[in-house]
């Protein structure tokens, strides 16, 4: 229901701008609407979502896979927190986004480098507030583990990883909006397929109902990931007092 | 059960309690009472092997295993059901052991219910039962029962003094309340942070209604003397 009011409110605005702008370059929004229910059927459409979903998915696997168990070991243990802190200090603000050119030239111009550069622009959040969690585990629940001789597995089994599972899931809440971004300015380079490839090459053949139609589909795409976020939160998270 | 000797304790620029001596026999249900900031706390810890001794020698009957500590707050896994809490670090298969423990402590019916479902006074029966089923010889008490109202920590403190002694367990209980001190212990022990001021042996410690009795109120005015002329 919340998204649906969302929507509503969206639509409301962008009615009212088509109306201002009273431009191509803004068309009403049941002309998208209608120009995306009969293009989502397209096979060419399949392949662009499906490209752009599995870029995503990749790069938030690898991203989380590496981010996971670096913030976890720089949360447990200070010193090397000393050496990890510092160097993702130094690298978080940078603009890795320009780094696109450089990993091509590594990686080629396949998916490879997209996925690496949506898992290093990830990386850094997701691992920064892992650490963060960590190093918020009350010490009272540690001391507890020791004074009940919990093995280094079970502490990590049964006080780190749920204390740590919320703010997983907050980092995949806070990289999806930031990798759905990183992956339509990737998807403008080298690619054949991808929503970011078909919003830019709609607007370049000056199609701005098909550019907005895969706009909102690449919207969509976030939403339901937001969504899958929330449901597997749901089913791993145990019920706790806020 | 357990010995101490000229035992030393010190935090990164204070020093929590020096010259400490105790000895406690198998069995004996020992209450520790002091002015905040004694050591009490900190004592309990040192022999649940959670801060080292910084001087001085402990020995204790069977090591640190044989200790069950119950904290001040009950410290319960908030993302854990009761009957996990209690099994913590043991194996899955003593969940039987854990429910009937449970029952015995009244909360057959809320074993599966997760910590913020349960009242103060529930939550410290789990958490006293998480300390039990590891069948601890010397049950550690530091002030478990302060944050509850008056007639559940009654009922609670003679549900724990029954099940330490039918099970010939020893207890240690640190606690800032005199009346605590002499319902649970047979032996009330003043401590300052230079080691043990006063002693006084409760010879009337396994009696029922201890607490309606004269000689009750007498410890109580004694002990708090000895407390109101501490330094």
């Amino acid at each position: 229901m919340k998204y649906v009011k969302g929507a509503i409110v969206v639509m409301f605005l962008w009615y009212v701008l088509a109306l201002l702008v009273a431009s191509p370059i803004v068309p009403f929004p049941h002309v998208v609407l209608l120009h995306g229910i009969a293009n989502f059927m397209n096979e060419d459409m399949h392949r662009h979502i499906i490209s752009s979903l599995l870029r995503i998915l990749a790069g938030l696997a690898l991203a989380l896979t590496m981010a996971i168990p670096t913030g976890i070991a720089a949360g447990r243990i200070r010193m090397l927190d000393r050496i990890v802190s510092p160097v993702m200090y130094l690298l978080y603000p940078l603009p890795k986004i320009a780094f696109l050119p450089v990993f091509m030239v590594l990686f080629g111009i396949g998916d490879v480098s997209k996925v690496l550069l949506i898992s290093v622009i990830i990386f850094f959040p997701a691992a920064v507030t892992i650490r963060d969690g960590v190093k918020e585990i009350p010490t009272e629940y540690l001391e507890l583990a020791k004074a009940y001789h919990l093995t280094r597995t079970r502490v990590f089994k049964d006080i780190v990883w749920p204390a740590i599972l919320p703010r997983i899931f907050s980092s995949l809440r806070i990289t999806l909006g930031i990798s759905l971004s990183v992956l339509f300015i990737s998807e403008t380079y080298a690619a054949r397929y991808g929503l970011g490839y078909h919003i830019m090459n709609s607007w370049v053949m000056a199609q701005y109902v098909q550019m907005y139609a895969s706009i909102m589909v690449l919207s969509l795409l976030g939403l339901l990931l937001y969504i899958l976020v929330d449901l597997l939160e749901r089913t791993f998270v145990h019920p706790r007092k806020k | 059960m357990l010995s101490l000797q000229d035992a030393r304790v010190d935090y990164p620029g204070h020093m929590a309690f020096d010259h400490f001596n105790l000895s406690i026999e198998s069995r004996e249900m020992v209450s520790i009472v002091g002015k905040s900031g004694c050591g009490k706390t900190s004592l309990l810890y040192a022999i649940a092997g959670l801060v080292p001794l910084s001087q001085g020698i402990l020995r204790i009957k069977g090591g640190a295993s044989a200790c069950g500590i119950m904290f001040q707050q009950d410290r319960l896994l908030p993302w854990k059901p009761v009957v996990d809490n209690v099994l913590l670090g043991l194996r899955k298969d003593r969940k039987h052991e854990a429910e009937t423990l449970l029952e015995k402590l009244g909360l057959a019916d809320v074993t599966k219910h997760y910590p913020h479902e349960l009242s103060g006074g529930m939550r410290q029966r789990v958490a006293l039962a998480r300390a039990l089923i590891r069948k601890p010889a010397l049950l550690l008490l530091d002030e478990p029962l302060a944050s509850l109202d008056e007639r559940t920590r009654e009922r609670l403190q003679d549900e724990i003094k029954s099940y330490v002694a039918e099970h010939s367990l020893t207890l240690l209980m640190v606690t800032h309340s005199i009346a605590e001190a002499i319902t649970m212990g047979s032996r009330v022990i003043v401590m300052t942070p230079h080691g043990v001021d006063f002693e006084l042996h409760n010879a009337h410690h396994a009696e029922t209604d201890l607490r309606q009795k004269d000689e009750f109120f007498a410890m109580e005015k004694l002990l708090r003397r000895h407390l109101e002329d501490l330094p």
